[in-house]
């Protein structure tokens, strides 16, 4: 069991989430677009759907959102479901191409974060809180989708190595012994 | 590349029902989880502590590139504001004194006497929905869960989480948040309807004064008798100035600085200042000021009264409670009972803390003013909402009030 912890991708998932978050809890505390807070560990687990897939999106998604919760004091679970959907939809990008332009994971990045950011007074909603939602929920989504797509460039790569994720290997195709 | 099928799907259903079964466990109290959520703090903040130093440059430079022109406006803004209460604040401390001296000699309870924890702001709320700050004070200092946190304008909001040196404190303007408070019907038409009394010692006007000075000093320039004084606006300065000299914000902070708290309105305001009339410029020299009857009149220590008088009927207490509504919203009064022969609630109404047996905070501490009132059919009573005297987005250092109802004193 611990050698597979050891030999998975968790083993830097949790570091790297631990740095985001408190780079989401010191920096981006201040660093406020139109009143809004950019959500960078929201946007990793959206990168890492974009970049593996939406089994290890939503993986991904869960754990850093399980992290969110144990540190902020926020319901266990309420954030972890609302990032797990993020991953996964971000995800959904290897419907589409094997292998994406940048451009395209960065739309999926910022769809991810949009659903996920969409989805916390949900979450909220269903477990009793009267009237979660924020004032200007719509301005919130737009803006934390589009900080999560420009963020993309970086947090792509970042998420491939702590998923352990290779690139295709393209194989030539074997020549065939003429009949 | 990774490809959607259901298999995969089922492990992001196994994943989102793992959340929800978490969930329940938390919600109904786990002390499993809380132990992990507590181990899991602890080891974030060696983590954060590193973070915060690496990125401080990062956070400075954006703070002065987005919010220096906002700065600037602001620091105008409370210079001007400062001036305006320097001259109330005196007559207000005598106030504060006279009442919590009224409290203890009635042996009835008052805000001087409980302690507070001194903390500063550490970190903000780091999402979109939550109203929750976190504070660099915790268990170590005496902080529990539950008590109320105050700034210098009045109430914040309460401790909802304590670690050994930290706490989170969740603002009033969050949605789980709601408190017991009082209005003090009456006290919102204080600046419509009472103009202040301006009176001088020979009981003239300012105009009439003007008229006289403006007249005084023609025929004194007719003459050829007036005396140059060389600073003639230094006697003026014995009362004008009239508040506290040399406040600094480090002074806000000291540890003998009073709560924040509502004194009686019902006691009448009396604010003394000198003033110098505006006809008589730094060069002109001070003639001997007669009035139409041949007695003196000394403009340079004239002084102006300024009484607000509130009638004790009129000022009646409605109990509510208040909740927050979330980010950009503002906090709501309901549960309020208008009985036009008890207290009409009107917009500019003061709102303190109700205390009580049950509240979380003790009564008194000053939370906001109406700012809009809505009526509601039948027997729902109307909806208050507040202007809170605190700014949320802008806290640095609070204090924690180390209160603990009666209902939850262990013996």
């Amino acid at each position: 069991m611990f050698a597979a912890f050891a030999q998975g991708s968790l083993i830097r998932l949790i570091p790297v989430g631990m740095v985001m978050l408190a780079l989401q809890r010191t920096v981006f505390v201040d660093i406020k677009v139109a009143g809004v807070t950019v959500q960078v560990v929201l946007a990793l687990a959206a990168a890492a759907g974009a970049s593996g897939g939406s089994e290890r999106g939503a993986v991904a998604g869960f754990v850093l959102g399980a992290m969110f919760d144990l540190v902020e004091g926020t319901p266990l679970g309420s954030t972890a479901i609302a990032f797990t959907i993020a991953g996964a939809v971000a995800g959904l990008l290897a419907v589409i191409t094997a292998e994406p332009q940048w451009w395209l994971k960065a739309l999926f990045v910022g769809l991810g974060c949009a659903a996920g950011e969409a989805l916390l007074p949900v979450v909220r909603v269903f477990i009793g809180e009267e009237s979660p939602w924020p004032a200007n929920m719509l301005k919130v989504i737009l803006v934390v989708g589009l900080a999560g797509a420009l963020m993309s460039p970086v947090l792509v790569p970042l998420s491939r190595w702590c998923l352990k994720i290779r690139g295709p290997a393209w194989t030539a195709p074997v020549e065939q012994q003429p009949i | 590349m990774a490809i959607y099928t259901v298999g995969r799907r089922r492990v992001i259903i196994a994943l989102l029902l793992t959340g929800a079964l978490l969930l329940t466990l938390d919600l109904r109290g786990n002390s499993v989880l809380d132990t992990v959520r507590d181990g899991f703090s602890r080891a974030m903040a060696p983590v954060e502590q590193a973070t915060d130093v690496v990125t401080t440059p990062v956070q400075r430079a954006w703070s002065s590139f987005s919010n220096y022109d906002d700065l600037e406006r602001e620091n105008q803004a409370l210079r001007d504001e400062i001036d305006r209460q320097r001259g109330t604040q005196a007559a207000a401390e005598a106030s504060i004194i006279d009442y919590q001296l009224l409290l203890a000699l009635n042996n009835l309870p008052s805000l001087s006497g409980i302690e507070t924890a001194k903390a500063q702001v550490v970190g903000g709320a780091t999402n979109n929905i939550d109203q929750i700050v976190e504070i660099n004070k915790g268990s170590d200092s005496g902080i529990s869960i539950g008590m109320p946190v105050v700034n210098q304008a009045g109430l914040i909001g309460k401790i909802t989480q304590v670690n050994a040196t930290t706490s989170k404190v969740m603002l009033i303007s969050d949605p789980r948040y709601s408190i017991p408070v009082e209005i003090l019907g009456g006290t919102g038409d204080r600046d419509e309807g009472r103009e202040p009394t301006n009176t001088t010692p020979s009981g003239k006007t300012e105009e009439e004064l003007d008229e006289i000075i403006s007249q005084s000093i023609a025929d004194a320039e007719a003459a050829g008798t007036a005396e140059t004084a060389d600073d003639p606006a230094g006697t003026t300065d014995s009362g004008a100035s009239g508040g506290i000299d040399g406040l600094t914000p480090a002074d806000m902070f000291e540890d003998d600085v009073a709560l924040p708290q509502a004194g009686d309105p019902n006691e009448a305001t009396t604010t003394t200042t000198t003033t110098m009339p505006e006809a008589i410029s730094a060069d002109n020299e001070l003639p001997t000021l007669t009035d139409a009857e041949g007695s003196p009149i000394e403009p340079s220590s004239s002084t102006t009264t300024t009484t607000l008088l509130l009638n004790p009927d009129q000022l009646e207490k409605e109990y509510g409670v208040l909740r927050g509504r979330g980010q950009g919203r503002p906090p709501q009064v309901r549960f309020l009972q208008d009985i036009p022969s008890l207290a009409v609630l009107q917009v500019g109404d003061l709102i303190e803390t109700a205390g009580g047996s049950r509240s979380l905070a003790p009564p008194n501490i000053p939370v906001g003013r109406v700012i809009n009132r809505a009526d509601r059919p039948g027997v729902a009573g109307p909806l208050l909402e507040i202007e809170l005297n605190a700014d949320l987005d802008k806290l640095n250092f609070v204090r924690v009030v180390l209160f603990q109802p009666l209902t939850e004193v262990v013996e």
